[in-house]
């Protein structure tokens, strides 16, 4: 009964973690690390820039995860083409990390800014979310990008904004239900952390099987 | 949660494929559909169709395929079937709109294939969702369509 145990996990599962420039997938990390850590989840982050390691740096700095758990790959092209097209130099880091660290159960892969159109290859991460803000227009869901259709968790950032920004938050989540016919929706704020443990659920209780059976 | 780690094989393999014979008239096999898209994934939580749910956690070197069987002793199966590809034909009139199908098809990041001079498109989503896409191709009578159920 070998292959039926709760402990066979092989290497660490992997979630990307996409969207649009500014709308807040670093500040995401930065409350994901210490609620995975609080669960006592191992994580380790990959983080994508264009032509710099500005994501990296600023969660190396943060103090939240030991710097060497914070992997940076450059892009140096459109930040899709490392995520989707040829997703080699993450697969790498992943493995990498994966060699360096076993004790690792969780890695996030942070994708640079990109546009609505952005997806994660499978062959990268097992599952992967997009994060839009309500900031960036309430018009997002109805756009129908890839990113939001596609995506296994939509995260809809900076809901306390929405009365700043003249959007009706209530209906721009109906609206992200209705186009991604009923698949999940995460509302947060992730300067608060609002919502955060949401995403955390999702994570655990769809890869993290060891965890759940707990 | 069942926690299936490995493919011990294929079902049409000599080897299993009594044995699970055997055990379909127990009830004991549990088949997981999936998706083709879905095969991709290393690590994923299912349902069977019997109802148990089970985690898969594959090795990255492992991808699944119709027919793997990813668990098998004297009382229980689980079992892979890869649910049919549905494409989308898209059919141009001529080379000049092939040309602006293409760009339009590459643009989008579709997954295709070719037949002739027709364009298939897995669809992943919808049909309509990719039709809507390239709507004035078909208003305009320059793309034929044809979703699995006909349009």
């Amino acid at each position: 009964m070998k292959s039926l145990t709760l402990s066979v996990m092989p290497g660490p599962a992997r979630v990307g973690i996409g969207g649009p420039v500014g709308s807040g997938k670093t500040a995401l990390i930065e409350k994901l690390i210490p609620a995975f850590k609080q669960r006592n989840i191992e994580i380790g982050v990959i983080t994508n820039d264009l032509v710099t390691k500005e994501d990296a740096e600023r969660l190396r700095k943060s103090g939240l995860i030991a710097p060497e758990r914070v992997a940076a790959v450059e892009a140096g092209a459109c930040p899709h083409t490392v995520i989707r097209e040829d997703p080699t130099l993450n697969i790498e880091a992943a493995e990498q990390m994966a060699l360096k660290f076993p004790q690792i159960e969780l890695i996030l892969i942070e994708s640079g800014g990109d546009n609505l159109a952005s997806t994660f290859s499978l062959d990268l991460v097992d599952q992967w979310m997009f994060v839009i803000d309500v900031a960036g227009g309430d018009d997002i869901p109805r756009k129908k990008g890839p990113g939001v259709l596609q995506s296994d968790l939509l995260v809809i950032n900076k809901k306390d904004l929405a009365p700043y920004v003249g959007v009706n938050f209530d209906a721009m989540y109906a609206e992200a239900l209705a186009v991604r016919e009923n698949r999940p929706v995460a509302a947060i704020n992730s300067r608060s952390g609002e919502g955060v443990e949401a995403v955390v659920d999702f994570i655990v209780n769809n890869l993290l099987f060891n965890k759940t059976a707990a | 949660m069942i926690v299936l780690s490995e493919i011990i094989g294929s079902a049409n393999d000599e080897s299993l494929s009594e044995k699970l014979h055997q055990l379909q008239h127990q009830g004991g096999v549990e088949i997981i559909k999936l998706n083709v898209s879905d095969t991709s994934r290393s690590r994923q939580k299912v349902i069977t169709d019997k109802g148990t749910e089970c985690g898969i956690a594959l090795s990255r070197s492992q991808k699944l395929y119709n027919g793997a069987v990813l668990y098998l002793d004297k009382h229980q199966a689980f079992v892979i079937r890869v649910n049919e590809e549905q494409w989308l034909r898209l059919s141009p009139i001529d080379a000049e709109t092939a040309l602006e199908l293409g760009y339009h098809a590459g643009n989008l990041h579709w997954r295709i294939r070719f037949d002739g001079t027709d364009l298939l498109v897995a669809l992943e989503g919808p049909a309509q969702r990719y039709i809507d896409r390239i709507a004035p191709l078909i208003d305009s009578k320059r793309v034929v369509c044809e979703t699995p159920d006909a349009c």
